[in-house]
């Protein structure tokens, strides 16, 4: 039934090594958006708070799938990316497929540094600012490494969602690992063996990172107990 | 207008409001350089939030704070910051940062808003903690201390900023009976080294020793005013006599 891999385990090699890039890009993006998108969130500057809001709202309210394509079509317009392959896609696709990741999941980590920031108790904020801390320093310093530990686990969820939903690139024409498995059933006239290897990869994906994440929420716990 | 330079803080038409529900009615004092100043009464009567009020933790009042002749309503972001340094403050509940050592809690503000090098606010947080005798808890989590040895660290902390006055919120009220007298001792001692204070409390006799003023405040106002010895035994105000005899 998978004799196929042998001829083709290039390319769900390629297709694997494509997601975890797109997915690590997405990531990175997501938490750097979060963070600006947190702090205009919580700022008493209303447009700044509106504007976040606002994002947030249409991000988790709409389809991921018509976010890509909108955001593929506008950059590829306003953009001149040029036309370089990268691990069996172009980089004009590549590039705003994972801006789109990294845009739709700002919004959810946003959410989530929102709600660890939530989780700390105010006496901290103003144990910070009564010693003379700006209000930033106090945010950076003080509630977000105690913040980052308490959305620990809402934070693995957000990524491994990340890695799985990457998939919808393939609407775009990035050959991540599901766009790859199609093509090979396409050779094949058969699609379940390729999809089965591509879920497998998926899994494989997002059982090393869960594993990765408790052990970080393992080391993150040992120097303190939490006192809220 | 002029202000009396002698005065560290000074309170002028002072009221503040919660929704509909004012709390702060009209408050009007001041306290001097070296002056002990201690505020009593029921609870809910405004101590704390008048405290807060006075390195504007909380905002959002009327009239004027004035620390060292700088109305503090009136300042930028910057210059609020370094007011706020000149005036430590010791919470209810320590407040100590839980993901920081002993040493770390101490040093960070000092370091970060570069009033020290690392060595030297190393240094003088050993100093500060051998004189609380909590040395040998430099390295531990606040978590493992005792509520006694949080409060410890967190007037070193305060302290180290070196502050022209410490003002403490009800510092031993969260504190089990038997460590009560630690954290006394420590602020009487701080007190003997002519540091400014105010302070809210409930502990009386802790209030009578220490004091060189007692504000009484009941439901938003200060009910009465006076030295230790006024206040204890001679006042004629009838809400102050009615509040000592239930508390002594």
């Amino acid at each position: 039934m998978f004799d196929f891999l042998q001829q083709y385990y290039p390319v769900f090699i390629q297709g694997a090594a494509q997601t975890v890039v797109i997915s690590l890009i997405g990531i990175c993006i997501g938490i750097l958006l979060g963070l600006v998108v947190v702090a205009m969130n919580l700022s008493k500057f209303k447009p700044f708070a509106w504007l976040a809001k606002t994002y947030i709202a249409i991000v988790r309210g709409t389809p991921a799938m018509i976010q890509v394509m909108l955001i593929y079509y506008v950059l590829s317009k306003a953009l001149p990316i040029p036309d370089i392959r990268f691990l069996g896609s172009s980089l004009d696709r590549v590039i705003p497929g994972s801006i789109a990741l990294g845009v739709n999941s700002g919004a959810y980590t946003a959410e989530i540094f929102r709600s660890g920031i939530m989780s700390i108790a105010v006496g901290q904020t103003e144990a910070g600012i009564s010693l003379g801390l700006s209000e930033n320093t106090t945010l950076f310093s003080i509630i977000m490494p105690q913040a980052v530990r308490n959305i620990l686990p809402a934070m693995g969820n957000e990524f491994i969602s990340l890695i799985k939903e990457s998939s919808v690139l393939f609407y775009i024409g990035v050959q991540e690992v599901t766009a790859q498995a199609l093509g090979v059933g396409g050779t094949l006239y058969n699609f379940i063996p390729p999809l089965l290897v591509a879920a497998a990869i998926y899994f494989v994906l997002t059982f090393v990172l869960s594993q990765l994440l408790k052990l970080a929420e393992n080391r993150m716990g040992r120097k303190y107990v939490a006192l809220n | 207008m002029l202000t009396d330079t002698e005065n560290i803080i000074e309170v002028r038409g002072l009221k503040k409001a919660f929704d509909q529900n004012m709390v702060l009615k009209d408050i009007n004092f001041a306290v001097k350089k070296e002056e002990k100043v201690v505020i009593i009464g029921p609870s809910g009567g405004g101590k704390s939030t008048l405290l807060r009020c006075l390195n504007h933790l909380d905002g959002n009042y009327t009239g004027d704070v004035l620390f060292k002749g700088q109305n503090l309503g009136q300042l930028s972001k910057k210059e609020l910051q370094l007011c706020r340094r000149k005036m430590g403050m010791v919470f209810q509940q320590f407040n100590l940062f839980p993901h920081k050592s002993v040493l770390e809690n101490i040093t960070f503000a000092p370091i970060k808003l570069k009033l020290l090098s690392e060595a030297e606010a190393i240094d003088n947080a050993h100093d500060l903690l051998k004189q609380v005798g909590l040395d040998e808890k430099a390295n531990a989590y606040p978590q493992s201390l005792s509520g006694g040895q949080q409060q410890r660290v967190a007037i070193v902390r305060s302290l180290a900023m070196q502050p022209e006055v410490m003002l403490f919120d009800e510092p031993t009220s969260a504190l089990d009976p038997e460590m009560v007298g630690e954290v006394l001792g420590v602020m009487t001692r701080l007190a003997k080294t002519g540091m400014t204070m105010v302070i809210v409390t409930h502990e009386m006799d802790f209030a009578q020793q220490i004091a060189d003023k007692i504000l009484f405040m009941d439901n938003g106002h200060v009910a009465d005013i006076g030295t230790p010895d006024y206040l204890f035994n001679h006042s004629k105000n009838f809400r102050t006599r009615t509040f000592l005899a239930k508390v002594m």
